[in-house]
């Protein structure tokens, strides 16, 4: 109950973050980080396939209303939806490679836009013609990446904070200690 | 074994979902059976923006003020002059106004050149390749689809969407924007595509007749739409920098550079009355064409007569570019 609430508190800060702040910034190739694909990545990374898919779509649902969003619905709720189930079956190797989850990461991002482009390739969308997409995806891909560290660490370490009273409560010597602290 | 069939299954049933969604609202166009989830979105996400973007305002502008700072104290020397001078005119202009009205009043054109606007402000933007905004104006301030937003600088885009309280629009630069326009003192027409801000590059000009000539400098204003919507006739938009040569073309195409800055834009205004005649090119900024304008960084504009007709509330940082010199 406590993840399920935590994943959505996290994916609507990420999104709300998204349009309100980072959509404006004036970063040079006028591209910015996805915030919120990044979120999908690092939930699912943590919480595994099934719960990071139902992330990844309810969060691309999100995206596709939220109001300046002009496009079909059900675009990037298909997109987070396959890239939260595909970061989400490698978590559990997560244990014996520290670095998998930049590694996913990226290559979540990658994935994610590369897969957006290719819906709204199909659907005709003049957005995604070509001059425009050889433009935004890499410079997306790379802000993508220098953005991931701090958004996994930021829901890494909230996920952590949320689980330990709850981890430690059989073996903790003072009981309450992790609460209080 | 049971859990991943369980996750499969899932799965399949979230991506159908998707796919029917997308089927549906693609097949539905504007009014899609999904746009009550649009509404729904609108209704929810938009007083969260608002907030959002009411906490972050003091922060953005910390950064702007760094990020600023050179050329702050040039402008505030420059904004103090023209406030100086504006003052000025207002003191002079209060006794005239009431006068004024009524004889305009009287020769039936009032609001001749004039855009009726209801200021905004820009609280968010869109998301991965769209060159979208919302405003924080919606149905309860008669705002409604397809109406001209505009800035003090020039054109901006249109209204697409209308929410309770926000609005979205598509702005010119958007790859999916195409928007009639007329060159400067002539009446050639043309069609000024986007180019995606996110594209990187500038507007597109399609001058429909080839053998007309064009040369950088020019400038280019709105041609307007049938009933006025989406587009208002004789709002600025850019001037032509470049022409594209296309050997065998039937159109010839230039480079516009848009007078309006789209990565920052804060306050416009959305059209809610368009203006009696097209005010032709009389909106545009008087500067002379032998100098390309270049909006944050020209000298103090020579003063404008205040417009014939402000919007529903006054702010005056919305506030299109004089109009009150009829055109033709």
């Amino acid at each position: 109950m406590s993840r399920n609430v935590l994943a959505s508190i996290v994916v609507v800060t990420a999104l709300i973050l998204q349009v309100t702040v980072a959509n404006r910034l004036p970063l040079p190739g006028s591209v910015v980080p996805d915030l919120v694909l990044l979120a999908v990545v690092a939930l699912a990374l943590i919480n595994g396939s099934l719960p990071g898919l139902v992330t990844g779509f309810c969060a691309g649902l999100a995206t596709d209303i939220v109001p300046p969003a002009d496009h079909t619905i059900g675009r990037y709720a298909l997109v987070y939806c396959l890239i939260g189930y595909i970061c989400g079956s490698v978590s559990v190797e997560m244990d014996r490679a520290p670095l998998l989850p930049f590694v996913t990461v990226a290559a979540g991002a990658l994935a994610g836009s590369v897969l957006y482009v290719l819906v709204g390739a199909m659907l005709g969308d003049p957005r995604a013609r070509w001059p425009v997409v050889s433009h935004v995806l890499p410079l997306q891909v790379f802000y993508d990446i220098v953005a991931s560290p701090f958004v996994v660490w930021i829901v890494l370490r909230l996920t952590s904070r949320a689980e330990r009273p709850r981890d430690s409560a059989g073996l903790d010597p003072v009981p309450g200690f992790y609460r209080a602290r | 074994m049971n859990d991943t069939r369980r996750t499969r299954a899932v799965l399949g049933v979230l991506l159908l979902v998707s796919l029917a969604m997308i089927t549906v609202d693609y097949r539905g166009g504007d009014d899609s059976p999904l746009g009550a989830l649009r509404g729904f979105g609108e209704a929810i996400f938009g007083p969260i923006e608002q907030g959002a973007t009411a906490v972050v305002r003091p922060v953005a502008g910390a950064v702007h003020t760094f990020t600023g700072a050179p050329g702050a104290h040039r402008r505030i020397s420059r904004l103090e002059r023209e406030n100086q001078r504006l003052r000025q005119q207002l003191r002079t202009g209060q006794i005239d106004r009431k006068r004024a009205d009524q004889l305009s009043r009287l020769l039936g054109t009032s609001g001749l050149g004039g855009y009726r606007i209801v200021p905004a402000e820009v609280i968010s933007s869109g998301e991965g390749l769209e060159d979208t905004v919302s405003l924080d104006v919606g149905s309860g301030n008669g705002v409604k689809a397809n109406m001209t937003v505009l800035s003090g600088d020039g054109l901006v885009g249109r209204v697409t969407r209308v929410g309770p309280t926000t609005s979205t629009v598509m702005l010119a630069t958007d790859a999916a924007s195409s928007i009639g326009g007329r060159l400067e003192s002539s009446d050639e027409i043309g069609i000024i595509q986007g180019g995606g801000r996110r594209g990187g590059s500038a507007l597109k000009f399609q001058l429909l007749d080839s053998t007309v000539g064009m040369e950088p400098g020019q400038r280019i204003v709105s041609f307007g739409s049938q009933g006025d919507r989406p587009y208002v006739p004789g709002v600025p938009i850019g001037t032509v920098t470049k022409i594209e040569r296309t050997p065998g073309s039937l159109t010839r195409t230039a480079q516009v550079r848009p007078f309006v800055r789209f990565t920052s834009l804060d306050v416009v205004g959305v059209v809610v009355g368009a203006p009696k005649r097209n005010p032709r090119d009389s909106v545009l900024p008087p500067s002379p064409s032998t100098s390309p304008p270049a909006p944050p960084t020209t000298p103090p504009r020579p003063p404008q007569p205040p417009p014939a007709q402000a919007g529903a509330s006054a702010r005056p940082k919305s506030r299109p570019v004089s109009t009150t010199t009829p055109g033709g």
